[in-house]
C-alpha cells in the first residue's frame, strides 16, 4: 500500500505481467489504426449516464457514471465572505477620500478595476478517492489539475457573458464575494485513472450551480432574494438562438459561457488515444492532461492548461528476451531474435518483449496531441457537444 | 489542511501602516520593479554540488537577484523588499534499502518533498506541507523520474528533499491579484527545483539518461507610460514581480541530449492576447520552445556544476587510495 501510495500521479501501477503489456502495446502501436482491447476507436469515449441536480443541500451537484461501474458524485457549495483589499486597493480608497477633503474632483477609475476582478483562492476544491487519504498525492494533484483551469479562463465576456471568467463572477462587489466549495467524490475503487470521470462530473455541477438573486445594489452589504426559484445560474444562461439542429428544442435556455473540461490524452508509438482504460494508461509512452474551453468570442476551443502525468508504464516489471534467460539459452528460438530499435523511444528492443519506459516525450507529440484536441471538429468539440446534450437544471 | 498541535502565528503576513499623508500618490507606482534583461536574457544561476556532507548527493541553488533588489540591498528605502529572488537546497539519499514492511519493488522507488521554510514566502508556510508543496514535489517526480534508470536499482528507495529558502513572488507584493492572478512563482521553484535536484542526483553517483534541466517562459503584459498596458510578450525567464501581470506560463523539464520533455506544466489563457495583435509569438507552441530554451541555458550552469562535482570526487578517491 505504502509503495501504492508512492507512485502518486501515476496512479496505480497494474498488476499486468511483462507479456501481457507487450501485447497491449503492440496493438495499439499498430500504425494508423490502433486495436484497443475494449474495441473503441482511438478517440472515442466510455459509454456514460449522467444525471445534475441530485443533491438538495447543495447550490449545484451532478452524478456521471461510466459503464465500467465507477462513479462520482459532485456537490457544489457557495459562502459569502467579506473580500481583504490589496495595499493598492486600500491607498486608493485613502486617495479618494483625500482628494474629497481636498475638494479634488478626480474620482479614479480604479473602483471599476477591483471589483471586476476576482481572486484565484476563491474556489476551492477537495477529492476524495477511496483507499486514499486526503492528504496523498493523487487526490492532491488532481483537485490541482482540475481547479486551475477554472480559476485561469478569464475571457468570455460579451454580452450576457462572464466578465473575468468565473473568478469575475464570484464578484459581490468590492468587499464582498463567493467562495465556491466543489467536493468531488469518487464512489467506487478508482479502477482507470478518475481524471476524465471527475472533470465531467464536476462541469456538470458548475453548470447547475445557482447562486441566490443578490437584492443589495452597489457597495451595500449583500442581501439576497429568498425565493430560491429567482436564483440565477452560476454560469449564465441565454435563450437558445443557435439555428443548429441539434437535440436541443429551442425553448430550453443554454449556457453561453460553459466551463473547461480536462480530457487524458495519451500517446502510445505513433498513436494518440483519448479516454485511456487502466490497461491502456499502463503501456502509454506519455500521458497529457490538457483542459480546453469554449472561446465564446472567436467560436474556437481555446488551450487553458496542459500538464504531463507519471506515465505508469516506467514503473512496471521488464520482460527478459529469451538471449538472456537461462532456461531457453542455446535454444533456436533465442538465435531468431533480433533486436530492433523502437522508432518512437529510440530504444533498442526484442519485439514482444517488454521495456519499462525511459526518458520523456518529443515536441512534435505534444503538439500533435494538442492539435488533436483543439483542431475544429476535434475531439475536444466533440466531447463538449456530447455534454451540451446533457439536460441541466 | 492546518497545523492545529501548534500556536500558529498569523496566517496572513503584517504589512506596516501606511498613512495616506504620509505618501505622495506616484510614490507607490514609481518602486514597481522592471526587467532591465532582454526578453530572452536569463537570469544568472549559482549552483553548486556537495555542500551538505550527511546527505549522498546535495546541491544548493540560487536565481541572481533582480536589479530593483540588489539597489533596494545596497540603499534600503523600505522595510520590504521590492522583489525576491529564488534560493533552495537539495539533497538526494541513498539508494538504499526500502524498509521491511515496504512491497517489492522491480525498480528505484523514488520520493520527492518540497517544502517551503516558514520565512520563504512573504505569506508564512506552516510546518506541514500545503496542497501546492504537494502539488510541486508530484511534478518534481514527474520530471525526474523520466531521467532515472530505474529498473537499474531494483528493491531501493531515492528520497529527494527541497528545502526553499526563498520563494519567488506570485505578483509585485503591493499588487492587489488581477484578473490573471495565480501562483506564478511556484512554476520558476518548480524549475530550480528541477536544475538543483538533477545537479544533487548526479551528485550522488547515480546514473541517468541525461541531465535534466528546468526552465520557464511567460507571457507578459507590462504598463508603458504612454498607453496603460502595453501588448503582450513572449519573455524567457520571468520573474513574475517584474511585470504587471502574467497571462500565460510554461515550466518544462527537458533533456537536451534526447531532445525529449519530461515534465510539462503550462497553464494561463492566451485566447485575448493574440486576437488583438497579429503575432505568431503567441502560442502555446512557442511557449514550450520559449520555456525549452531556457532549459537549454540552465543546462550549461549544470554541465558544470556537475563537472565540478566529479572533480572534487575524482580528488577525494585519488587521496585517500594514496
Amino acid at each position: 500500500m505504502a509503495a501504492q501510495r508512492q507512485a502518486s500521479s501515476a496512479s496505480q501501477t497494474p498488476h499486468i505481467s511483462p507479456a501481457e503489456l507487450s501485447y497491449i502495446y503492440t496493438s495499439l502501436s499498430l500504425p494508423g489504426a490502433p486495436i484497443r482491447p475494449d474495441g473503441r476507436s482511438a478517440t472515442q469515449f466510455r459509454p456514460l449516464s449522467a444525471e445534475t441536480d441530485i443533491l438538495p443541500g447543495t447550490n449545484g451537484s451532478a452524478r456521471v457514471g461510466f459503464a465500467d461501474g465507477t462513479q462520482a458524485i459532485v456537490g457544489v457549495k457557495a459562502e459569502v465572505e467579506r473580500t481583504a483589499l490589496g495595499i493598492e486597493a486600500l491607498t486608493q480608497a485613502e486617495q479618494e477620500e483625500y482628494a474629497a477633503e481636498t475638494g479634488g474632483n478626480s474620482k479614479s477609475d480604479g473602483v471599476k478595476q477591483g471589483s471586476s476582478s476576482g481572486q484565484g483562492s476563491w474556489v476551492q476544491m477537495a477529492i476524495e478517492i477511496p483507499g486514499f487519504r486526503d492528504d496523498d498525492a493523487l487526490p492532491v494533484f488532481l483537485a490541482e489539475m482540475m481547479r486551475e483551469p477554472l480559476v485561469e479562463s478569464v475571457a468570455g465576456g460579451g454580452e450576457g457573458g462572464m466578465v473575468g471568467g468565473l473568478k469575475g463572477r464570484l464578484v459581490i462587489n468590492r468587499r464582498w464575494h463567493w467562495r465556491l466549495y466543489i467536493d468531488v467524490l469518487l464512489l467506487s475503487q478508482p479502477l482507470s485513472y478518475p481524471l476524465p470521470l471527475l472533470s465531467l462530473t464536476t462541469h456538470l455541477a458548475l453548470l447547475s450551480t445557482k447562486l441566490p438573486k443578490l437584492k443589495s445594489k452597489g457597495e451595500e452589504d449583500p442581501f439576497f432574494d429568498d425565493d430560491w426559484d429567482a436564483a440565477e445560474y452560476l454560469y449564465p444562461r441565454a435563450k437558445s438562438t443557435s439555428t443548429k439542429p441539434s437535440s436541443i428544442p429551442g425553448s430550453i435556455s443554454v449556457h453561453k459561457v460553459r466551463p473547461p473540461v480536462t480530457l487524458l490524452v495519451v500517446s502510445v508509438a505513433e498513436n494518440v488515444i483519448f479516454d485511456p482504460s487502466r490497461e491502456e494508461i499502463a503501456v502509454a509512452d506519455a500521458v497529457l492532461a490538457i483542459s480546453v474551453t469554449h472561446d465564446t468570442d472567436s467560436g474556437r476551443l481555446k488551450l487553458l492548461s496542459i500538464r504531463t502525468i507519471d506515465p505508469p508504464s516506467r514503473l512496471t516489471q521488464p520482460g527478459v528476451p529469451n538471449s538472456e534467460n537461462v532456461a531457453t539459452l542455446g535454444s533456436t528460438a533465442a538465435a531468431e531474435e533480433s533486436v530492433i530499435i523502437n522508432p518512437s523511444t529510440g530504444e533498442e528492443e526484442v519485439p514482444g518483449v517488454w521495456r519499462p519506459r525511459r526518458g520523456g516525450v518529443k515536441r512534435a507529440t505534444i503538439a500533435k496531441m494538442v492539435k488533436m484536441v483543439l483542431e475544429k471538429g476535434g475531439v475536444g468539440e466533440e466531447v463538449l457537444e456530447g455534454l451540451e446534450g446533457v439536460e441541466v437544471g | 489542511m492546518t497545523d492545529r498541535r501548534r500556536i500558529n502565528g498569523p496566517p496572513g503576513g503584517t504589512r506596516p501602516p501606511v498613512f495616506a499623508s504620509s505618501i505622495k500618490p506616484t510614490t507607490v507606482a514609481a518602486e514597481r520593479p522592471q526587467r532591465q534583461r532582454q526578453p530572452n536574457e536569463l537570469r544568472k544561476i549559482f549552483l553548486k554540488t556537495g555542500l551538505i556532507p550527511s546527505a549522498s548527493g546535495s546541491s544548493y541553488l540560487e536565481f541572481e537577484p533582480s536589479a530593483s533588489l540588489s539597489a533596494a540591498r545596497a540603499s534600503p528605502q523600505s522595510v520590504i523588499p521590492p522583489s525576491s529572488s529564488l534560493k533552495l537546497a537539495c539533497t538526494v539519499h541513498g539508494p538504499k534499502p526500502l524498509a521491511r514492511s515496504a512491497t517489492f519493488s522491480p525498480n528505484l522507488v523514488l520520493t520527492t518533498h518540497v517544502k517551503y521554510a516558514p520565512f520563504a514566502a512573504r505569506q508564512r508556510k506552516g510546518h506541514i506541507r500545503d496542497a501546492s508543496e504537494r502539488d510541486l514535489g508530484v511534478h518534481l517526480e514527474t520530471a525526474l523520474r523520466g531521467a532515472i534508470v530505474a529498473e537499474r536499482w531494483p528493491k531501493s528507495g531515492l528520497d529527494i528533499t527541497i528545502t526553499v529558502l526563498e520563494a519567488e513572488d506570485d505578483r509585485w507584493w503591493a499588487d492587489a491579484p488581477d484578473s490573471h492572478d495565480a501562483a506564478w512563482g511556484m512554476m520558476n521553484v518548480l524549475a530550480g527545483c528541477i536544475t538543483a535536484a538533477s545537479a544533487a542526483i548526479a551528485d550522488a553517483r547515480i546514473d541517468c539518461l541525461d541531465l535534466v534541466a528546468g526552465g520557464v517562459a511567460a507571457v507578459v503584459a507590462d504598463e508603458t507610460a504612454e498607453r496603460g498596458v502595453s501588448a503582450p510578450r513572449l519573455m524567457l525567464d520571468t520573474d513574475p514581480a517584474d511585470h504587471r501581470s502574467t497571462l500565460s506560463a510554461c515550466v518544462v523539464a527537458y533533456m537536451p541530449a534526447r531532445d525529449e520533455i519530461t515534465e510539462l506544466w503550462l497553464k494561463g489563457d492566451i485566447s485575448k492576447a493574440s486576437v488583438g495583435i497579429d503575432d505568431k509569438n503567441l502560442t502555446h507552441e512557442a511557449l514550450i520552445d520559449g520555456a525549452v530554451d531556457a532549459a537549454r541555458g540552465a543546462h550549461s550552469v549544470l554541465a558544470e556544476a556537475v563537472r565540478e562535482s566529479a572533480e572534487r570526487f575524482a580528488g577525494l578517491s585519488s587521496g585517500k587510495s594514496t
